[in-house]
């Protein structure tokens, strides 16, 4: 890390100092729809960062990236870049990022560094990488100050034993499922079954086990029976079969990750088919 | 509006909560003009980003229409290298040979029953081949003079399986009384909900923005009126000359070209009341009354200019008697600006500026909103600048995007004022690319959606307008050419502005 800055007054001043043109002199333009908030444990550093450098361009905003270092001494090492683009001629948009690792005690409290580094007024949305410890300290902290919680719980492990805890901060805060966005393709198809469908007794789904779990939970909540679910281990979804027979394969192809992320920070509105899904998965 | 929950979910419970895109029925779309530019640079980019966003219907087929000769594939061949060329998306072999196996090209001289004869057969074939079901999209690219003839060949052989659409180019006739006939010919053959008059302005965000910011905010509506705005500016400025359109702008002038069709309707956009809805009646309802009220106080208050010898970016260029196929003593006008009234309670005795013209000094059209002054400002204005209203910019091109200006304190001891830009950029915040103009309109046509084209009534009132113009103009000789290429236009555009102690905004 370059500069580590250590304070929130230091990131407010760094990320002042960076949003001049250094040859022009000129302020850059400054367009900002959301503040971002990415929770980074250590192994999901290199999949985010990745996430984060596709999504800077498309939404222009404050992104928060936050690294919990539990084990290290108290305090806080952060940096801030402002990233600009080109945007009409001689125009450039920036984006601002802050990467602030949490370094002992500090990660057990998020949510008073974020609270004076959120743009004011505009949504925040909180990208929770990994299973969220449902009930415990920071979690419960950020959950208090987003507007929207993104998850994606293909990176969870025994399901679909966590969809219970999920379902409980549904009334809190809007939850948002990258492996519910990967549905997407796939639950107009199956809708385009009606009414044959309406019997269905059980369904094969080819998939990651979320995306599975996800669509038998969403059939059987909105058709309001027992559905049997077989899984078929894939890292996407490449099959769905209703009885046996196999459903339509989706027109055009998948998203990446960078594309899922982007279309949840357009979203505004509380899912409810999603939640409903959740509690029947 | 192109997505859409599905409606029958009551019905259907898995289609609670999912949004599919509105698809369009199977179609064949006809474009008569084949071979002029618009469909090289415009229409084609416009199908290929269609077909590439998947928002074409699978059983989809483009006949080209023509005179010159050419066989299929040559056809093909030169849509490829014009979507290419042309084309806002990185060109894709694979979408590109599925839009080119439905592409047709009929050479005929429409007149000519033996080519309708060629046409029809053409498109029956595809209803085989491609199931486009009957349902056609006729797009006239095509001269003005030969609209009418080709309305009324098609109106005497359309389809009597499936749906027929009529998409009409401007200028939309030449005065009322044109104006009238065409859509009397036009209204013979078809419904009014199968006539499709299109105006590319209003294909473009910026201009659907302005509705958004008009309608969907607050803070602006209850001060969008005659208590707080002073005036309203609209400037459609190019800085293009007539580009080998002789024989075509000799007749128009800038009144048909631009002020007919684009100026006004961002006219009636801008000063039209809230509609109860986004249906195509209810924003058309809303826009006629505008355009019903809109009246020029009088001859002084519009000025007409062409262009001379001058230099667009360092580069000289001809002055407008100079470009070839321009008669030498020419009194076509590439200017026009005019004061508007429109006569109701919102905006009554709030002058709108208006001014279109080419070879100005930069590309630009914008709407401005300038707000009364402070009545009373407390500060001395010593080393301040001149304390200046308040004006909301709606950059429709370049720029896409929306400004605030107002007056901010300089840091330091005392109070010294400048004026201030606090910006909005289409383009920077939205980062998922801005859709051309015809996509839009192709796609909306294709929907059956006609919120964004023009009704017969609107394109009347227009015209109206301009014949009460044009009228005045036949009484004098101007003295033309009275503005050199690259600057503001002509002096007297400045002083119809003095005259009320305003000035064209500063650029």
């Amino acid at each position: 890390m370059a500069t580590a800055l250590a304070s929130v007054a230091e990131i407010d001043r760094e990320l002042a100092a960076k949003r001049w043109d250094a040859e022009s002199g000129e302020p850059y333009q400054r367009t900002s729809v959301m503040t971002h908030l990415a929770w980074v444990p250590e192994a999901w550093v290199e999949a985010a960062e990745d996430v984060l450098a596709g999504l800077a361009e498309r939404h222009p905003s404050r992104t928060i990236a936050l690294f919990p270092r539990p084990d290290e001494d108290d305090g806080i090492e952060a940096r801030a870049d402002v990233d600009c683009f080109e945007s009409g001629v001689g125009r450039q948009i920036c984006t601002e990022t802050i990467r602030i690792e949490l370094c002992g005690n500090r990660a057990s409290v998020p949510a008073s560094i974020v609270q004076p580094l959120l743009l004011p007024d505009l949504p925040v949305f909180l990208r929770w990488r990994g299973v969220p410890p449902f009930g415990e300290g920071p979690f419960e902290e950020l959950l208090d100050v987003v507007d929207r919680l993104i998850v994606d719980s293909t990176e969870w492990p025994g399901l679909p034993g966590p969809y219970g805890d999920l379902a409980d901060v549904f009334d809190r805060v809007m939850v948002s499922d990258i492996a519910w966005a990967r549905t997407s393709r796939w639950r107009p198809q199956l809708a385009s079954l009606w009414p044959g469908i309406a019997e269905v007794k059980r369904i094969k789904v080819t998939g990651t086990e979320a995306q599975a779990y996800l669509l038998a939970g969403w059939l059987r909540s909105r058709l309001d029976r027992e559905i049997e679910l077989e899984h078929e281990p894939s890292d996407r979804l490449v099959s769905v079969e209703v009885d046996g027979e196999p459903a339509p394969f989706p027109p055009g192809d998948p998203p990446d990750p960078a594309d899922l992320l982007s279309d949840e920070l357009d979203r505004f509105a509380r899912d409810r088919i999603y939640e409903q899904a959740v509690r029947s998965a | 509006m192109t997505e859409t929950a599905q409606p029958a979910a009551h019905e259907n419970p898995l289609l609670e909560g999912l949004t599919i895109r509105r698809m369009a029925d199977p179609c064949a779309f006809v474009i008569f003009g084949a071979s002029g530019d618009l469909t090289r640079r415009k229409l084609f980019p416009a199908l290929y980003s269609l077909a590439l966003r998947r928002m074409l219907p699978e059983q989809f087929a483009i006949v080209g229409v023509a005179r010159s000769e050419e066989s299929d594939d040559e056809f093909r061949e030169r849509m490829k290298h014009a979507v290419q060329e042309f084309g806002r998306d990185e060109f894709n072999q694979e979408v590109w040979d599925w839009l080119a196996e439905g592409m047709r090209f009929v050479a005929t001289d429409f007149a000519d029953d033996g080519g309708q004869d060629r046409l029809v057969a053409t498109l029956n074939e595809l209803d085989q081949t491609r199931g486009t079901a009957g349902n056609r999209v006729y797009y006239l690219a095509v001269p003005p003079d030969a609209v009418p003839v080709l309305v009324h060949a098609l109106g005497k052989r359309r389809s009597t399986d499936g749906w027929t659409r009529v998409v009409v180019e401007k200028p939309f006739g030449r005065d009322l009384t044109s104006a009238q006939k065409l859509n009397a010919e036009l209204l013979r053959h078809f419904e009014e909900d199968e006539i499709f008059r299109i105006d590319h302005y209003l294909g473009k965000e910026t201009v659907q923005n302005l509705l958004a910011l008009r309608f969907a905010n607050g803070i602006f509506e209850p001060i969008w009126n005659r208590q707080f705005v002073d005036h309203i500016q609209i400037t459609v400025a190019e800085t293009l000359g007539i580009e080998g359109r002789a024989a075509f702008y000799e007749q128009a002038g800038a009144i048909r070209d631009v002020f007919q069709n684009h100026l006004l309707q961002l006219v009636a956009l801008t000063a039209m009341e809230p509609p109860i809805d986004f249906t195509a009646e209810s924003v058309r309802n809303e826009k006629v009354k505008v355009l019903r009220a809109l009246h020029t106080p009088g001859p002084k208050h519009v000025v007409r200019g062409q262009y001379g010898r001058g230099y667009i970016e360092g580069e000289e260029v001809p002055g407008y008697r100079e470009e070839p196929g321009v008669d030498p003593n020419s009194l076509t006008e590439t200017y026009v600006a005019a004061k508007l009234y429109v006569d109701n309670w919102r905006w009554a005795d709030t002058p709108i500026y208006i001014r279109a013209g080419k070879r100005l000094a930069r590309r630009e059209t914008t709407i401005a909103i300038e707000f009364q002054r402070a009545p009373h400002p407390p500060f001395e204005q010593a080393d301040s600048e001149d304390l200046k209203p308040n004006v909301l910019v709606v950059h429709i091109q370049p720029d896409e995007g929306v400004s605030l200006e107002f007056a901010a304190k300089v840091p330091g001891q005392g109070i010294m004022l400048r004026t201030v830009h606090m910006d909005f950029l289409y383009g920077g915040t939205f980062r998922t690319g801005i859709p051309e103009a015809y996509e839009r309109l192709i796609l909306d046509c294709l929907l059956g959606d006609a919120t964004l084209f023009t009704r017969a009534d609107e394109v009347e009132e227009q015209w109206s307008l301009v014949d009460s113009i044009v009228a005045l103009w036949k009484r004098d000789r101007p003295a033309f050419p009275n503005y050199a290429a690259g600057t503001w236009g002509p002096g007297a555009a400045n002083e119809l502005m003095r005259r009320d102690g305003r000035e064209w905004r500063r650029h």
